[in-house]
């Protein structure tokens, strides 16, 4: 009894401090959570606009897809289906990879046949500056534009300029080199999977 | 306030302007150092990380001068961690929310404000022992003297290395912008010179 009570009087202020504090961040986080959702949306819209400049709107598509993330644990991925007037011109999902000092976030756009990238950019990084956070260059990204949308293989050697599964890496950041191009080819093969058995797209 | 017979305006101005020049925590208690060469490359930036240390300076003081009386000196850094660390969530989130892309450019230097020294110290230099107005000034000083530097740092680095100020252009067509100095080398430069300047002040002056 006496050590309890020993245990209050030393550490009330810190149980207090500790409910008060958390009660403030989610109060803080309530108020702010869907204009941060809207911020987020909207600049998937943006990035989504960049890759597919043909389409006209985007939509989240009925299905969802259930998958498995880099480490393995299941995810449920959202699925934007991009149109211009009736026809599909494209899908977008968004791909997370494990970077260099944080995770990197993705927006991956496909063909409406998922049959090659319209391409890639980077919804949320923190790689180095000058260094890993060059993957959001064009140089580096120029290279996914047309490629298949399947397995990609990153290579240290090459011309960067030929279209094909080979991603040549960024000199000097070969750990965010290698995320983008392990969490594009994880994601396009079980996306594309799934969508075929969902019937979204042909077999 | 200048009337007040205690003497406590002269020691309000006195905290006020030490956190400008006298214990600048920049250039003369060299406090905060990762933000200061981290987030100096522009102007927007720079002020955009020195109203976020304002604002938890002046939360946390307040907090830790209200909380002061009831501390236990064995809690006293876990309490100030916890303290900071709320409110740096609160103003991460208050970025993302109104300045998301200004939020993105910061990066992780925003939740890194929780081990800022700045913070800490004045955690437990003043508002430990201080009532709160003087906690607050001190707060306001020092978040102010930390503003000023870096956006005097930033100003410098933005000029030199790109040609413009604030985003506008402001040197003549012909000059031939230092990119190196936009870079982290750079800030270690700029801040070596102004340290330097500063002491060459300080001396003369005393």
């Amino acid at each position: 009894m006496r050590s309890i009570k020993h245990f209050f009087e030393q550490s009330w202020l810190l149980i207090v401090a500790s409910f008060f504090f958390g009660l403030l961040i989610a109060v803080t986080n309530a108020a702010l959570s869907a204009r941060i959702t809207w911020n987020a949306t909207a600049k998937l819209n943006t990035l989504a606009g960049g890759l597919l400049p043909e389409a006209e709107a985007f939509a989240p598509a009925k299905e969802t897809l259930d998958i498995a993330a880099l480490g393995g644990k299941p995810q449920t991925l959202a699925l934007y289906k991009a149109t211009k007037g009736d026809e599909t011109v494209g899908w977008i999902f968004t791909a997370v990879g494990s970077g260099f000092a944080d995770k990197i976030e993705l927006v991956v756009a496909v063909d409406a046949r998922f049959e090659k990238l319209a391409g890639f950019d980077v919804l949320a990084s923190n790689e180095t500056p000058g260094f890993g956070d060059q993957i959001k260059y064009d140089y580096f990204r120029n290279q996914f534009k047309g490629a298949p949308a399947g397995t990609l293989t990153l290579v240290s050697g090459g011309n960067s300029e030929t279209i094909d599964a080979e991603i040549v890496t960024i000199s000097g950041a070969t750990v965010s080199s290698t995320a983008v191009v392990e969490a594009m080819s994880h994601y396009l093969v079980q996306v594309k999977e799934q969508m075929r058995q969902k019937g979204l797209i042909e077999p | 306030m200048t009337t007040n017979p205690d003497g406590q305006a002269g020691a309000y101005t006195k905290t006020l302007l030490a956190g400008l020049w006298r214990e600048n925590p920049v250039f003369r208690l060299l406090l905060g150092m990762c933000p200061t060469l981290a987030v100096t490359a522009a102007v927007k930036p720079a002020l955009t990380m020195g109203f976020c240390v304002i604002f938890v300076l002046i939360c946390s003081n307040i907090m830790v001068s209200l909380m002061r009386n009831f501390l236990k000196p064995h809690l006293r850094i876990l309490m100030f961690t916890l303290t900071i660390s709320t409110f740096v969530t609160i103003a991460d989130l208050l970025l993302k929310a109104f300045l998301p892309a200004m939020s993105e450019k910061l990066g992780p230097y925003v939740p890194l404000i929780i081990v800022n020294c700045i913070i800490i110290c004045r955690a437990e230099a003043c508002a430990s022992k201080s009532p709160m107005l003087m906690s607050v000034i001190d707060a306001i000083g020092m978040g102010v003297g930390f503003t000023v530097t870096l956006c005097v740092l930033a100003g410098v680095r933005e000029v030199i290395g790109t040609g413009k100020f604030f985003e506008i252009q402001v040197m003549p067509s012909g000059f031939v912008p230092w990119a190196a100095l936009t870079m982290p080398v750079g800030a270690f430069i700029t801040l070596g010179f102004l340290l330097g300047l500063v002491n060459l002040i300080s001396r003369k002056h005393s």
